[in-house]
């Protein structure tokens, strides 16, 4: 017999009020590569790890810019996210047509998430199959979105999400009041930096070739740093030791070594649709 | 369920041989998952409290919300997936914008009701769709009906409520309830009422964290819902905790 004849469709619950398609659909965020989202009071930032599929290929793209005011970075199946950046983007232009203002982020949020719920109610349809992290900044400040293949939608301080995230939501929890006061731009991207690293595979460094940092804030629209710039705080930060280092100052911190669930990267692998199976 | 793997539950356009349908009803399991939700309507207003579980500390307080203003004159608590409840709240709400547009006037809701449980009532009837996994508490007020509530399950079934409880702990809540005189109170009798009974039935044990929401609706507000304001809010919430204290202290006392 089956295994589970309860998990085949996003029509059917389980006897115990579970939808088992949407909670597949939730792993596929497991999948992609970490990325996290913190802000403070003046800025939202997003912080990425970017894998490359060979030696000879580039890194995927992570963050993808939305609006002025509004960026997002992706985990998981990287074709359901251009889809969803693609309504995402007409949404915002659609509504500054219509207002002469930017999007509140709330409404893009709200839109977008009723639209990612219809699919988890249909039969022909299944959940996206990916996870966001949505930064903006608008009339009420900062902001940081997650939302889920559930469609669910939360706002937050900071979060994680993406493959070893778990380490990086430790860190965010041990420094909410330090990330959401930290004073400077430069604070605030080492907190999300140190929160990547934690979430990064053991033989991985973080480089400017592999992270990816997005800035939105007062007076500053929605910015990708250049490698460059990204180099000169990643170096802020790769001066100080990676997680149980043995030179003082925040190697307490280090959270509990990967589990060992996690497969070992042997080679990269690239996001693709079907490897999700 | 001794129907449980007969394959006659796998589609909500199928009845069992005893003539039930049990996709809904396992989209009713989903919502005794949820935090409890309560309805408390008084003799001048409307008041929804909500027990919002709170899994991470890593979300904005006081976001997230689970309380919705449907059009001025409506407020909404939801229990249940969040996700479908927000699909319902639009639904609701565009219902309530076009009845705006064509009729000038505020939507009355035993209308909405009515509108609102037959969408969630179709859910149930093909086998291309599943049954919303929420329930939703729908409340209001004028000047000519007084207080009125409404509560939809996921079977699209709605009643007219003095006071109902949804989610987890919704036998304790009710319980709590009938012994309220519901008819003679008024809304700031309610609101203290309502954040006890949340915090009594909040089980400290499984569920850690948890924010109290509260909405009212009545002649104290003119008709319009809205959060409760904040100096009332931590008022009642302070009594719930002192409640709650002289409770367990009570409790020990007996021993």
């Amino acid at each position: 017999m089956f295994r589970n004849q309860y998990d085949s469709d996003v029509t059917v619950w389980s006897p115990q009020g579970r939808l088992h398609q949407v909670e597949y659909a939730m792993e596929a965020v497991k999948l992609g590569a970490a990325t996290v989202g913190v802000k403070n009071k003046q800025y939202a930032v997003l912080v990425a790890l970017k894998r490359a599929s060979s030696e000879l290929s580039a890194h995927q793209k992570k963050i993808i810019p939305l609006d002025n005011h509004i960026g997002m970075s992706i985990s998981g199946l990287t074709a359901d996210a251009r889809i969803l950046s693609r309504q995402m983007r007409s949404e915002c232009l659609s509504y500054s047509y219509s207002y002469g203002t930017e999007i509140p982020i709330i409404r893009l949020m709200n839109k977008i998430s009723n639209m990612m719920q219809s699919s988890t109610q249909r039969y022909d349809r299944r959940p996206y199959g990916v996870g966001l992290l949505v930064a903006g900044f608008d009339a009420d400040g900062p902001h940081i979105f997650q939302i889920c293949p559930s469609a669910n939608l939360y706002e937050c301080r900071s979060m994680a999400i993406g493959a070893r995230s778990q380490s990086a939501r430790t860190y965010l929890e041990k420094h909410l009041a330090d990330i959401g006061n930290s004073g400077t731009l430069t604070d605030l991207l080492k907190h999300a930096l140190r929160a990547l690293r934690d979430s990064s595979p053991n033989d991985t460094e973080l480089s400017s070739k592999n992270v990816a940092i997005a800035v939105v804030g007062k007076d500053t629209p929605l910015k990708e740093l250049s490698e460059a710039d990204t180099q000169t705080y990643l170096d802020m930060i790769l001066s100080e030791e990676r997680r149980s280092g043995d030179t003082a100052g925040g190697s307490d911190d280090a959270p509990p070594p990967p589990p060992p669930s996690d497969p070992p990267a042997q080679d990269p692998t690239p996001v693709v649709a079907m490897e999700t199976q | 369920m001794s129907s449980i793997g007969t394959g006659y539950d796998l589609s909500a356009s199928q009845f069992s041989p005893d003539g039930r349908v049990f996709q809904v009803e396992y989209a009713q399991k989903a919502i005794e998952n949820s935090g409890t939700v309560i309805g408390l309507r008084g003799k001048d207003g409307v008041v929804l409290a909500v027990e919002k579980l709170v899994t991470s500390k890593l979300y904005e307080p006081g976001a997230n919300k689970r309380l919705f203003t449907i059009d001025k004159h409506i407020g909404m608590a939801v229990a249940g997936l969040i996700s479908d409840a927000r699909a319902v709240a639009e639904v609701a709400r565009t219902e309530a914008a076009n009845y705006r547009s064509q009729y000038k006037s505020s939507i009355p809701l035993k209308y909405l009701n009515e509108r609102v449980s037959m969408y969630m009532h179709a859910y149930t009837l093909y086998s291309a769709v599943r049954p919303f996994g929420c329930s939703v508490i729908l409340s209001t007020y004028t000047e000519e009906d007084g207080p009125e509530m409404y509560m939809i399950d996921p079977s699209g079934v709605s009643y007219g409520y003095f006071g109902c409880a949804v989610g987890k702990a919704k036998q304790a809540a009710k319980t709590e309830i009938e012994k309220l005189k519901l008819k003679d109170m008024s809304c700031q009798e309610l609101v203290k009422e309502a954040a006890r009974i949340i915090y009594l039935v909040h089980d400290e044990l499984k569920d850690k964290q948890f924010e109290l929401e509260m909405s009212w609706i009545g002649s104290q507000t003119s008709g319009v819902n809205q959060q409760v304001p904040a100096n009332v809010h931590a008022e009642a919430e302070k009594d719930a905790k002192a409640a709650m204290e002289e409770d367990s202290d009570s409790e020990t006392e007996d021993i």
